[in-house]
């Protein structure tokens, strides 16, 4: 929404202000500044638990588990539902499985998880795959569903065989389906890998907010509040450039359909 | 709908029964996989015993405040920022600052103000419904047949009325589509706060059996969560039909006449 035309001064005053409301009012009431320290003792704590490494350590390891379940299920949902999706005698099946398992709150599979693979990596990861993996699915089916059949017909009379029509014809024509389906699970991928680690980690950035929470450590939860807050603001961003680069032959067809 | 989809419904059989049967013969460990059989004794008991639906009156109450707060202020702020051109620069970028925070890491920040309490959910879930809300409405707004706002304008409608009789009406399906998206993110955002900082409702409920390891009373409390979760939809839909009927219709007469 960030448009790149002309700089928001309104807005970004607006911003300023309100930092200098946080940092004069935080000051000028000591009783505050105890639930909120000023805006400058948080960005002090910031620098320096980014010099000291350890916020970078905890970064490191909240990202390294949200890349890896992130992947695992953008993997594996969208080949699964390239597969249901073309296959309806096999998504008929299934239907009523997924329908049933969907509505429940993914956080809720958390103590699950716990039993079955105790409190390590793998069990943070596992949790990431399963939530963000329905958004994955269930858009990549609906995508494969609203391809025009004309499409598939034409791929099959060329003599496409299955394998190089799932990847030539189907995979590229969901794509759009596809794509906001990665994108919701970015998000719940997120929430996820910093859920479980405020429920049951000992590292990761999750774990270090409760724990400074606990320690009452206001300007260092703070701090990392502010990363993990940046932490989804870049996924967000790389998401989109990278969709923007894969998408735009997808512009250039529909530009050349509309000619 | 289509037939009633039997092989799926088979297929589910099938699989339920499989559970059962490999948790009977102790091929799936019993202290992590319990038999279908048994957690369905126990979620019997609890339901008929009341503490599952305590348990879920307490997240319920949470929810509705916190989701009921966040439309009573999105709603409007989306409809404001959407009208008003300057608005919207004003508030744009806390906007675009705020919005990345994944939810659940506000949940400390939130225990720090409030503690266990009540309102630390309630907040939890106002920030979090808060961007889904607020940007469908905004985009309702914002897509509104300028030619509506111009005849409001013409025909002397005050501001608030114009509100109230244009602008709400024509938003309405965005509004609600905000909303919509906000329904499961309340119900996660309640459970996590209160796997997070809770001494009671659903949440807390499984994720304290599972410390207790009454495995089959966890099962049996994502159940409750799950159905729970089916039947806010089905409810959501409900309304949204009975309230949106007049919409619908009135989109039909326009493409008739």
């Amino acid at each position: 929404m960030i448009g790149l035309k002309r700089f928001n001064w309104q807005g970004w005053s607006t911003f300023g202000l309100l930092l200098l409301l946080w940092e004069l009012g935080s000051r000028s009431a000591p009783k505050l500044q105890f639930y909120v320290p000023p805006i400058s003792r948080v960005l002090s704590a910031l620098g320096q638990l980014v010099v000291s490494g350890s916020l970078v350590q905890h970064l490191a390891v909240t990202l390294g588990r949200f890349l890896a379940g992130y992947l695992l299920a953008a993997a594996l949902g969208v080949l699964l539902g390239l597969i249901l999706g073309y296959f309806r005698g096999l998504h008929g099946l299934v239907a009523i499985v997924i329908e049933l398992l969907r509505p429940m709150p993914s956080v809720a599979i958390i103590p699950v998880a716990v039993l079955m693979l105790g409190i390590g990596d793998s069990m943070i990861v596992a949790v990431t795959v399963y939530a963000s993996v329905w958004p994955i699915l269930v858009n990549t089916i609906d995508g494969v569903h609203h391809i025009e059949h004309v499409l598939i017909q034409t791929g099959r009379t060329f003599g496409l065989r299955r394998r190089k029509l799932l990847r030539r014809v189907i995979f590229p024509a969901a794509s759009p389906y596809i794509v906001t389906g990665l994108r919701i699970g970015l998000s719940i991928a997120l929430i996820l890998v910093t859920t479980a680690e405020m429920i049951i980690g000992s590292k990761g950035l999750g774990f270090f907010i409760m724990d400074e929470e606990r320690a009452m450590n206001s300007a260092n939860m703070y701090a990392g509040i502010l990363v993990v807050a940046a932490l989804g603001y870049a996924l967000n961003r790389v998401f989109l450039q990278l969709e923007g680069r894969m998408m735009k032959w997808r512009h250039g067809v529909a530009a050349g359909g509309a000619m | 709908m289509r037939g009633f989809n039997w092989r799926g419904i088979g297929f589910l059989i099938a699989l339920l029964a499989g559970w059962e049967l490999l948790a009977q013969v102790q091929l799936l460990n019993p202290l992590i996989v319990p038999p279908l059989s048994k957690i369905l004794a126990i979620f019997t008991d609890l339901l008929i015993s009341g503490q599952i639906p305590m348990q879920i009156a307490l997240s319920m109450k949470r929810a509705a405040a916190g989701y009921a707060l966040a439309a009573a202020v999105f709603v409007p702020l989306g409809i404001g920022m959407g009208l008003s051109q300057r608005m919207h620069r004003f508030l744009e970028v806390v906007v675009e600052m705020l919005r990345p925070v994944p939810p659940p890491v506000v949940i400390p920040l939130a225990m720090f103000f409030f503690g266990l309490e009540d309102r630390m959910k309630i907040f939890v879930i106002f920030f979090s419904c808060a961007w889904p809300i607020l940007l469908n409405t905004l985009a309702g707004v914002r897509g509104l047949d300028r030619v509506l706002l111009q005849t409001a304008r013409t025909f002397g409608l005050s501001r608030s009325k114009t509100i109230w009789q244009i602008v709400l009406p024509a938003c309405a399906p965005q509004i609600a589509t905000g909303l919509r998206v906000s329904l499961p993110i309340t119900l996660i955002l309640v459970v996590i706060s209160e796997m997070v900082g809770s001494t009671d409702g659903i949440g807390y409920f499984i994720l304290d059996s599972q410390r207790r390891f009454k495995v089959a009373q966890m099962y049996a409390g994502m159940f409750a969560l799950a159905l729970l979760g089916y039947l806010l939809n089905q409810l959501f839909n409900l309304t949204y039909r009975v309230m949106l009927s007049w919409h619908w219709g009135m989109m039909r007469q326009k493409d008739e006449g």
